[in-house]
């Protein structure tokens, strides 16, 4: 560990590194708020609305919801895996389970998307114009949580698909990487890749368990 | 390999916590289930942060960025609700 640190800025790599970590938080701090805020809105329509709520979620896929849970939850041990491979100078193994985890990032895309066309074909999705017809109780308030759903679902979709595209991207740079910048990289998307993960941790209970 | 112990020992809380959210739903637990559910959310973000994440690792940074967006999110939230 005798390189330079790569900006003037600093005086050693170790606080260098530091500093990079302390932003990528920094940033993942400002991504809550963000989160949060729109989870806020929720909770309150929630509060207000418990009995259209109930119901509306009820035509949410549990079965699809959970096992994308599962799935994120899997793609997370693994990113935290390479981090520990690449930590090891284990780069086949850090290759590898970075590969892992972006193919569980598609998967869960996948099943999300299975379950917007289930939700579209139902006509319970009021985005981008398509009608909405639903014929449970207080449709007004169930268009309310279903919009919510796809605001908040599709934001997390959003995120999820950056964090694959960053992946595949230290992928494809792999071999023109320096290993020290493959491991602040790694762990970099990791952090990333780790809030994502936890948002949709509280995603799944919010919004597929609503209990009347 | 310690390390990897610790991962593969989280990994498998979270699918426990994932598999008793999901148990509890299917139960009247009398308008304690969102708490219920939002604890057990609690938890596995939890493991996720300081397992996965290593919040409580080395570094003073990423703890007090943690500590000020749950200070932040608490008031927003909190000021909110009240009303």
């Amino acid at each position: 560990m005798t390189r330079a640190p790569e900006s003037v800025a600093f005086d050693t790599v170790r606080r260098e590194e530091a500093a990079d970590r302390f932003g990528m938080w920094i940033f993942l701090g400002s991504e809550a708020m963000l989160f949060g805020a729109i989870l806020l809105v929720f909770l309150v329509a929630h509060i207000r609305y418990l009995p259209a709520f109930a119901a509306a979620s009820k035509h949410l896929s549990l079965p699809l919801g959970t096992l994308n849970t599962a799935v994120l939850i899997t793609s997370s041990f693994t990113m935290a895996f390479a981090h520990e491979s690449a930590s090891a100078r284990r780069w086949n193994t850090a290759a590898w389970t970075l590969g892992i985890t972006a193919f569980l990032g598609v998967a869960f895309l996948c099943i999300k998307g299975t379950e917007y066309a289930k939700e579209f074909h139902e006509g319970i999705a009021p985005v981008m114009g398509a009608p909405f017809s639903y014929q449970g109780p207080d449709p007004v308030h169930a268009q309310f949580f279903f919009s919510l759903y796809f605001a908040l679902t599709g934001l997390h979709a959003v995120h999820l698909a950056s964090g694959i595209a960053v992946v595949a991207g230290l992928l494809l740079s792999w071999r023109r990487t320096d290993i020290d910048s493959r491991v602040r990289r790694t762990h970099a998307i990791g952090l990333y890749w780790h809030f994502v993960d936890i948002v949709w941790i509280f995603l799944f209970p919010v919004l597929y368990l609503v209990h009347a | 390999m310690e390390h990897i112990r610790k991962l593969a020992f989280a990994y498998v809380a979270l699918l426990v916590l994932l598999g008793l959210t999901v148990g509890s739903s299917f139960l009247d637990l009398h308008g304690a289930n969102t708490a219920v559910n939002l604890l057990i959310a609690a938890m596995k973000a939890a493991v996720v942060a300081v397992v996965f994440m290593k919040l409580t690792g080395e570094e003073t940074l990423p703890p007090l960025v943690a500590v000020a967006v749950a200070l932040w999110l608490a008031i927003l939230f909190g000021l909110t609700l009240i009303g």
